[in-house]
């Protein structure tokens, strides 16, 4: 096992390289440079002169060719500078990165929680009910639910909640009155503004794990190991949930593995609707920007966590299923 | 199911750690991550300039990320580094030479007040105001009303404000520097315009003079070639020094140093020759050239130098260190507010500075009405609204659609008005006249012949914008007496003109074409364009006009930076574009002189060139606004773009509001600006 995780690092660190390798070129090679869009640039009065210009290129380094650019910028990286945003008034790029962490998470980590706890209840509850008659409804409102695209969802939530109801407030992470309240007002206060993104975050999600769990259920349901387990007189319960749950289980961290990526990933629509402060806009803004050192910085937590999520299912392989050994 | 571990492979394994290394050499090879021990910069003194050298601070906690910066970092900073050497003459020389003419000095609040005053007291009161329903531009009278109004200023002894009002207004992009020299965006001026020190401004109708606040003085020699302000004595920053002008000096030489790198607010500045502090209150500015235009070049952005000048030199990039990074949210500030909260992305807050209207106990200066502004960062146009409507903010720009289609029902005008005012910002199509189809201005004018202006004006514009007629907006003063009269749609005088320039369908296939260097060229060009639908729109109804008259125009909706990289290379047939208004009628020159920055279409006329620079040489403004009149007479004769039409400022305030009024860049950017805006006590 030890040896098969130091392989997956290498590995991993290989892939890392080529990955910001190809990505650094792409971005390079795209039209335009974090100069183009500068605002000075569209400022009819205060233009920077053509030599002004090749000054700020110079002083940011986008005189040099990009594949220099790139070891410049590993380099650094390697030292744990992953340098400074441009157009972003020389903000370094951690500080970015780390300004959206919370609220990032405060999202995505909570909807990853809730799909969980509802979606395998649901999932085994449709499973036990399959083919009833509100198994077939709660199934049509999934199906529903999953077709409706979030950002909708939003502007109807938000005209519900905040316009007609005034129960929840419109947007942003906290109240303006937010540090002169008492901690567990702060928390309330927080929780009543992150409600409706995370609605809008969770229920697509749910529709769709709860439905996976169910497809994988009904196949397992059928394999002749839980057809003798039924004949045993094992308990129903017992039987959906130690005998067939259990086998659902490997896709499922599969999936598990797959989503530590889209714990930071954010979503750009729905943070500018809720003008909440997560990653999604703040990657979307850098590639619109070119801010080359922003979009390496986030592609580069981007990577470590898809390839850790990789391993980390690969490793929950191993645990929830003991025929899979790495010796 | 069994899952088999990969086989080893001492190769890859290899190859992995042969690249890491080989990055890792590259990169140090590169000499980029200079680590932590990056020695501290010394500062290096320039006597043959008159630059001061000054004190070098603390090493900057971030690592020199280039090969360049690790240079920059070796190389002793040196502050105006980018001047010429000169020697300011003593301030008797000055004194005794200049023959000085006196320039105004006023409050941009009296100004406005008079002029309000001039007009006679509004015909109906704020409050009756504010019931009528704004239905421009079915009718403009309700508008005009509000304006004039729910747009008075309060009196000048403050009766009747409420002193403890909060403003809550709506940006939608981010502060991203409160250091007032790194400012570029919008949210940046007008966060100066609240908290930084400046000693210029300019009225509505965009003249210039010393802010009364600010200076005593303001003269400027009979040559024009030196400006000088004296400060007033009870300027303080808002740590409780005093603001003088070696602050002013000193910003100066910073903008001037080639290791800073200012986005916005160098340009204009490097005209200046020097600029000298006589003492703590006298500032002298000394010009290049003797031009019309100097009076813009003489508003700096003010540091507080007893803060930069021990910091600077660590870190002349002003953010990376941590003590920059300490100011960033921290800011010592000049002007009437100062930053109390600052949650990026989110909001920033700004409360009144009492020390900056009291002095040893005394009021020196008018209190701000307002105080608290609290401004917040929405990007969705759509939320903006509801949160107005449901009164957690006070004033969204809105768009045409909101204006014409969201702002009409009784909910709205329970707590919000609207009104419009006139901006001088215009959109175009912008021809490449180093392209074969549109080097011939004959060509360039039936594309203005073949557009439909009505179909735009009254459908995609839904009736809110006139028609442009040309460089100038008509209510500016650089406009031509005899202006020109705008184009209709004539696709017979569109053809007629095609014909005359060789385009004509010479092999039958229905689109018109030219023999080219021997090579028969179809009319068939790319129109970039903006992504909004108005863009879209409006080049896709020029494809259409032009698909009537044998040319073929494919339109390709442009993410804004590729098109405007495009633009500036010149790579492009044809663009959608539009611009905005300096302050001076010579901020355009860079969109029309030869091989300029902005002059994307690659125009070219001697004429032009040289009117632009006998504009910037007149000082008369009579003589000043002939000159910009043929400027635009001769362009509208040679259609470097087809003009087509002015976007206007489209606003909704709070009914508690009062005192918004508008200048041709909108409601803020002039002085008083935001200044006039107050809540009435009433309305507590």
């Amino acid at each position: 096992m030890v040896h098969y995780l130091i392989r997956r690092l290498l590995l991993g660190i290989f892939t890392l390289l080529l990955i910001t390798f190809v990505v650094y070129a792409l971005i390079r090679h795209m039209p335009g440079t974090p100069l183009t869009t500068d605002p000075a640039m569209m400022n009819p009065s205060r233009m920077p002169s053509p030599e002004d210009i090749e000054r700020r290129a110079k002083l940011y380094g986008l005189d040099k060719p990009w594949h220099i650019a790139y070891f410049i910028w590993l380099g650094n990286t390697l030292q744990g500078d992953l340098g400074n945003s441009i157009p972003k008034n020389n903000a370094p790029v951690t500080r970015l990165i780390a300004e959206r962490v919370p609220a990032t998470l405060m999202l995505s980590v909570t909807s990853l929680l809730l799909t969980y706890l509802l979606s395998i209840p649901i999932g085994l509850w449709a499973t036990v009910k399959s083919g009833s008659f509100a198994e077939r409804v709660v199934s049509t409102a999934l199906y529903m639910l999953y077709s409706m695209p979030a950002f909708v969802a939003a502007l109807y939530l938000q005209l519900l909640f905040y316009s007609r109801l005034g129960w929840l407030p419109l947007f942003g992470m906290r109240s303006d009155n937010y540090e002169t309240l008492s901690a567990s007002a702060q928390l309330w206060d927080l929780f009543k503004h992150a409600l409706l993104p995370v609605i809008c975050f969770t229920y697509g999600s749910l529709a769709y794990y709860s439905r996976f769990i169910y497809a994988n259920m009904q196949e397992t349901v059928r394999q002749d190991y839980v057809r003798t387990a039924r004949a045993k007189g094992v308990p129903p319960a017992r039987v959906i949930w130690h005998h067939a749950f259990r086998n659902t289980l490997i896709p499922l961290v599969t999936l598990m593995g797959l989503t530590l990526p889209s714990l930071l990933g954010g979503a750009v629509i729905l943070e500018q609707i809720f003008s909440w402060p997560g990653m999604g806009r703040l990657y979307f803004e850098a590639i619109g920007q070119r801010d080359y050192e922003t979009i390496m910085g986030l592609t580069l937590m981007f990577s470590i966590l898809t390839l850790g999520g990789q391993l980390l299912a690969d490793v929950l392989y191993a645990i929830v299923d003991p025929r899979v050994t790495y010796n | 199911m069994s899952h088999r571990p990969e086989p080893r492979s001492t190769r890859r394994l290899a190859l992995t750690i042969s690249i890491l290394s080989l990055a890792v050499f590259l990169a140090n090879a590169s000499g980029c991550g200079s680590g932590e021990n990056t020695p501290a910069p010394a500062v290096k003194s320039d006597s043959e300039s008159g630059a001061k050298a000054k004190t070098a601070g603390t090493a900057g906690e971030s690592k020199a990320a280039t090969e360049e910066e690790e240079e920059a970092a070796a190389k002793p900073f040196v502050l105006g580094d980018l001047l010429e050497p000169f020697t300011p003459p003593s301030l008797e020389d000055v004194d005794r030479t200049a023959e000085w003419i006196d320039r105004p000095v006023l409050s941009g609040a009296e100004i406005l007040r008079k002029k309000q005053q001039d007009k006679g007291p509004p015909t109906v009161t704020a409050e009756q105001a504010l019931k009528l329903k704004n239905d421009y531009p079915k009718n403009k009278e309700n508008n005009d009303i509000i304006l004039n109004s729910v747009g008075r200023l309060a009196p000048a002894d403050g009766a009747g404000v409420d002193f403890d009002a909060t403003f809550v207004r709506h940006v939608s992009g981010d502060l991203k520097s409160t250091n007032p020299i790194m400012i570029s965006s919008i949210t940046e001026f007008e966060y100066q315009s609240l908290a930084g020190f400046g000693y210029l401004g300019f009225d509505q109708e965009l003249n210039y003079f010393g802010s009364k606040d600010s200076i005593v003085s303001w003269q400027m020699s009979k040559d024009h070639l030196i400006d000088k302000i004296v400060l007033r004595d009870d300027l303080t920053w808002s740590d409780g020094r005093p603001i003088t002008a070696h602050d002013v000096k000193f910003t100066f030489q910073v903008i001037m140093s080639e290791a800073v790198s200012p986005p916005a607010v160098r340009q204009g500045i490097d005209q200046l020759k020097w600029v000298e502090a006589y003492d703590d209150r006298t500032i002298v500015f000394f010009h290049k050239a003797a031009l019309a235009t100097n009076t813009t070049n003489i508003g700096i952005p003010v540091l507080p130098k007893h803060i930069y000048e021990k910091t600077i030199a660590a870190d002349p990039t002003l953010a990376r260190s941590a003590e920059h990074s300490r100011l960033e949210d921290h800011p010592v500030v000049g002007g009437a507010y100062e930053l109390v909260r600052r949650e990026r992305n989110q909001e920033h807050v700004v409360r009144r500075r009492e020390s900056y209207y009291m002095h040893n106990g005394k009021q020196v200066r008018p209190k701000p009405n307002l105080n608290e502004v609290r401004v917040k960062v929405i990007e969705d146009v759509n939320t903006a609204l509801v949160a107005l409507r449901a009164g957690q903010i006070e004033q969204v720009e809105l768009r045409p659609e909101q204006w014409v289609s969201r702002t009409n029902d009784d909910e709205f005008y329970a707590r919000n008005t609207k009104v419009t005012a006139l901006e001088w910002t215009s959109f175009h199509f912008d021809w490449n006249c180093g392209t074969p189809y549109f080097s011939d201005k004959r060509v360039r004018h039936a594309m203005s012949w073949a557009f439909d202006y009505d179909e735009l004006l009254n459908t995609i514009c839904r009736g809110l914008y006139e028609q442009s007629r040309g460089n100038f907006h008509p209510t500016s003063w650089a406009f031509p007496k005899a202006g020109p009269t705008p184009f209709r749609q004539d696709l017979n005088k569109a053809e007629d003109l095609l014909d005359a320039a060789g385009w004509k369908d010479s092999d039958g296939d229905g689109i018109r074409d030219k023999r080219i260097d021997g090579r028969l060229v179809p009319f068939e060009f790319t129109m970039l364009t903006y992504q909004s639908e108005t863009g879209i729109q409006t080049a896709t109804l020029m494809k259409e006009c032009l698909s009537k008259i044998g040319i073929i125009c494919n339109v390709k909706p442009t993410e804004f930076t590729v098109l405007t990289d495009s633009q500036q290379k010149h790579k492009f047939d044809a663009a959608m574009g539009g611009w905005g208004a300096g302050t001076d009628p010579d901020s355009n020159s860079n969109l029309y002189m030869t091989n300029e920055g902005r002059n994307y279409g690659q125009y070219s006329n001697a004429q032009i060139d040289e009117l632009f620079l006998q504009g910037r040489r007149e000082f008369d403004r009579a003589k000043r606004a002939e000159i910009y009149g043929q400027i635009h007479n001769i362009l509208w004769d040679d259609q470097p773009y087809t003009w087509l039409f002015c976007r206007n400022s489209f606003y909704a305030f709070n009914n508690k509001l009062r005192g918004y009024n508008f200048c041709p860049t909108g409601p803020y950017n002039f002085d008083p600006g935001i200044f006039g805006l107050f809540k009435p006590s009433a309305s507590r």
